[in-house]
């Protein structure tokens, strides 16, 4: 458990994880006026200004990794340390436009393990 | 107990040119403040610390340029730590380079209080030692006379009085 000070909050929020340890997140972009295609690097910076946007320089500097990028679906997985998990997914969350287009975050998994975001039993279809 | 508990920032605004010590107001030190958490924090960080927008600059002299500060006691690292990215102030479109010297974090304004009276005696003692005008000099041994008097009929009359500002130790 992270103390509330740690995570600059001041609401508890409990992290089940190793104590130095890292978050997975499953997540994509949908940008409802369609046609747009971002390659990995875009979509890198455009995680950095959502970011920076909520959380300043300090958040701008958050190590978050790409790990996996699809292009086609734009949909990736990132790595971020888990003092920074409340951060990235509040800053995900509230962004709003990229160069002036309407787009959304949809967080679709997260997990404090990489192996948990193979399955999905919630699109997990018998027969 | 549920109160809201803050803590009070004693910084010094310290920069070359003295005529910035006149133009340093309210105003200017809290676009300063605000902007610099914004930089560095972004929009979470401008909120956390800018509650009580009015009530935010406690205290400000003008010719020592001493400035007491308020914020919520959660978020006062955050502002602790981007005081030090103020660059200048601006005030009546003129821009001052300076920056902000933090002095002393403290639960209450007594205590932040308490110590600028000692923080303003150890400065007069060492003004003393390097003025060079001997009409500075006298001033500065004359008003130091006056404080130190004073102090010794505090210690006479200090007899059991219980202090009550320990809020630093939530």
């Amino acid at each position: 458990m992270r103390s509330t000070r740690e995570l600059g909050l001041a609401k508890p929020f409990a992290t089940r994880a190793a104590q130095p340890g890292h978050h997975y997140l499953r997540v994509s972009v949908e940008f409802p006026d369609g046609g747009v295609r971002l390659n990995a690097a875009h979509f890198k910076q455009l995680i950095v200004s959502a970011l920076k946007e909520l959380h300043g320089e300090v958040g701008a500097a958050l190590p978050v990794d790409v790990l996996t990028y699809d292009e086609k679906t734009l949909s990736a997985i990132l790595r971020v340390s888990s003092s920074g998990f409340v951060k990235l997914w509040s800053a995900l969350t509230l962004l709003g436009s990229y160069q002036n287009r309407k787009c959304a975050f949809r967080v679709v998994q997260t997990s404090p393990f990489l192996l948990a975001l193979s399955g999905n039993s919630r699109e997990l279809v018998l027969d | 107990m549920v109160r809201f508990k803050h803590r009070y920032l004693l910084c010094e605004v310290v920069a070359e040119d003295p005529r910035c010590r006149r133009c340093i107001d309210e105003r200017a030190v809290t676009t300063a403040a605000k902007g610099a958490l914004a930089r560095a924090y972004g929009d979470y960080g401008l909120a956390c610390c800018s509650i009580a927008f009015t009530g935010q600059v406690k205290y400000l002299n003008a010719y020592t340029g001493v400035v007491l500060l308020r914020c919520r006691k959660d978020f006062y690292r955050l502002l602790w730590s981007a005081l030090p990215l103020v660059t200048h102030l601006e005030s009546r479109g003129q821009r001052h380079p300076c920056f902000f010297h933090t002095l002393h974090v403290g639960g209450t304004i007594r205590s932040c209080q308490k110590f600028l009276i000692q923080y303003n005696r150890r400065q007069l003692v060492m003004l003393l030692n390097s003025c060079t005008n001997k009409e500075e000099r006298e001033s500065i041994q004359k008003s130091l006379l006056g404080c130190f008097l004073q102090e010794a009929e505090e210690e006479q009359f200090q007899s059991g009085e219980e202090e009550d500002d320990c809020a630093e130790t939530d």
